[in-house]
């Protein structure tokens, strides 16, 4: 079933919000949101930069690099952005559980008729 | 695979300058993060991703497309202007003009990179960056074709014209003398030097090489002035107000499509074409001089009294001036560019679509006829380089003109003549978009204001998701 996304967000943007949202004072790497959004590189990165441009991320470099390694680039929601990303999933939620919710009772009362 | 990751690496730390600063870190982000990523088919999809990411920030996508139309459009330019015997003249230099003409538009917006930097972002410069390009790869493709018809005899199944349609005064062939006599009796050609004049009952042979490469050498200058103006005035760093810009695009289109209403489709008022019989072409003739010296002096006089709405009466280094003039200077190319190219392709197509020798020429279907129409007009194809050439002196002139009569004017952009004006306003913050509505010009500008409007929402709309 399409999840219904709320207007301005896309589906894509919502699962990074939701990645960010449970600890939003906590500093996420790049490739953390990738493997827990399931999102390419590609994809990951300019809706960050986006969310950036609208104050909704904020974004710093590591202080202190690993060893043989380059400075990573670390993101968290800033007090808009937690708001924001609050609104939006709970948009989404309301309409998807009643959406799910009419289609469970949708097939318990399809199931009598069916073959 | 350690290699080409590698090699995927190195091609994107590269590409990423081409990225504008501020977005140069997220890519240096997403390279450094590539360390994390397990090596293999993950890490190198990761960094295929960065050049995504890149290709998608820097606007590569439209550079390539722009690259690509440009390709097509040369290709088609040139794939029209090669044909032709190998031996002959006319051949070569307009093989010749295609390469060199598309080699200038490629070249030339890399020199003006440098000096004025890259193209603004706004549609109207886009498009009139694009509306030159078309016009003048059409104008080259189409020049070849007429200058192949106008130079070479007759097809050896069409009977030859009888003289009377080849050997006419310049004057009677156009409606109304005067503007379109002028045109018609520029043909003692640049395009083609010896002239469209044909000896009686003889066909136009090659003219000497001299004469002919000189007029080759003066088009392909005139058309790299051209390019450079408008690159220039369209480049990020050029004190030309869009106002402006698109108080001179406007113009000339206007200016274009009354010159092209004379000439060439006013040729065939002597043919008692039904939609321009006999004298209804004289107002056209006088709308036109209405336009090429009225336009760019209306032009200029708008745009400077726009630039004195948002600077002041007294901007400094007398900004309105040169407003005044790019103005009347804009409206002058685009007018000459859109003639031009229209004209001289409407007159190359006459020898191949016979429902345009029908349209200018209704009734006269017969060969010969028809063959003298397309003669003639190939021949008068040559006065629209004196065109080019003398648009824009009249337009610098008249523009210039406008902008010191606009500081005549009582409130006028200047000191002179009547109250002075209101105190100099410091720069509204959204560039005077939202300046109160009042006075003619005001009223004449609400398309620019709405195009930047619209621009806005584009720049919006590009940052939602």
């Amino acid at each position: 079933m399409a999840v219904p996304s709320r207007p301005g967000f896309s589906a894509q943007t919502l699962a990074v919000l939701a990645a960010l949202c449970p600890e939003p004072s906590r500093w996420r790497h790049g490739y953390a949101l990738a493997k827990q959004t399931g999102l390419k590189s590609g994809t990951l990165y300019p809706i960050l930069i986006r969310l950036a441009d609208r104050g909704l991320v904020e974004a710093r470099w590591q202080d202190e690099p690993q060893p043989g390694r380059p400075r990573r680039h670390l993101y968290r929601l800033t007090a808009d952005g937690l708001a924001s990303a609050t609104a939006a999933l709970s948009s989404v939620a309301g309409p998807a559980r009643r959406a799910e919710a009419q289609s469970r009772s949708g097939r318990r009362v399809a199931a009598p008729g069916a073959p | 695979m350690t290699r080409l990751s590698r090699g995927c690496a190195a091609a994107g730390r590269a590409a990423a300058r081409l990225l504008p600063a501020e977005r140069r870190e997220w890519a240096e982000a997403l390279w450094a993060e590539a360390h994390q990523v397990p090596p293999g088919l993950p890490r190198l999809a990761w960094r295929a991703g960065g050049l995504r990411l890149i290709a998608r920030e820097a606007t590569m996508a439209r550079r390539l497309a722009s690259a690509l139309l440009f390709a097509g459009a040369a290709a088609l330019a040139a794939r029209a202007a090669w044909p032709g015997p190998p031996a002959s003249a006319t051949t070569t230099a307009a093989r010749v003009d295609v390469i060199i003409i598309v080699l200038l538009l490629a070249v030339l917006p890399l020199l003006v990179h440098r000096l004025r930097g890259s193209a603004t972002g706004s549609r109207l410069a886009r498009f009139l960056r694009t509306g030159s390009y078309a016009a003048i790869l059409a104008l080259t493709a189409a020049k070849a074709s007429v200058e192949r018809f106008a130079g070479y005899p007759a097809p050896a199944h069409r009977p030859q014209p009888p003289a009377s349609w080849l050997v006419r005064p310049a004057g009677t062939r156009a409606p109304g003398g005067g503007f379109a006599g002028w045109v018609l009796a520029a043909q003692e050609g640049l395009f083609r030097p010896t002239g469209g004049h044909v000896p009686s009952g003889a066909a136009p042979g090659p003219p000497p090489a001299v004469h002919y490469w000189t007029g080759e050498i003066l088009f392909v200058l005139v058309i790299a002035c051209y390019v450079a103006v408008i690159l220039a005035v369209t480049a990020r760093r050029s004190s030309v107000a869009p106002a402006t810009l698109a108080i001179g695009t406007g113009a000339g289109a206007g200016l274009g499509v009354v010159m092209y209403a004379v000439a060439p489709l006013g040729l065939a008022k002597h043919a008692t074409n039904p939609w321009l019989p006999g004298s209804a072409a004289d107002p056209l003739v006088v709308l036109a001089w209405v336009a090429l010296l009225g336009g760019p002096l209306a032009a200029g006089l708008l745009a400077a009294r726009h630039h004195r709405r948002l600077h002041g009466p007294m901007s400094p280094g007398a900004g309105w001036i040169r407003q005044s003039t790019v103005a009347g200077l804009l409206t002058t190319l685009v007018g000459a560019l859109l003639v031009t190219s229209a004209g001289t392709g409407t007159i190359a197509l006459m020898p191949r679509a016979s429902w345009l020798m029908h349209w200018l020429y209704p009734g006269q279907h017969l060969a010969a006829a028809a063959h003298g129409h397309e003669l003639a007009a190939s021949g008068a194809a040559a006065g629209y380089l004196v065109l080019l050439l003398a648009f824009p002196v009249i337009g610098l002139g008249a523009g210039a003109w406008g902008g010191i009569s606009a500081a005549e004017v009582p409130g006028g952009p200047g000191p002179g003549g009547g109250p002075p004006g209101p105190g100099p306003s410091p720069d509204p913050p959204d560039g005077g978009r939202s300046a109160e509505a009042g006075g003619d010009a005001d009223r004449l500008l609400l398309g620019v204001l709405d195009f930047e409007e619209d621009r806005t929402r584009d720049l919006v709309g590009a940052n939602g998701h």
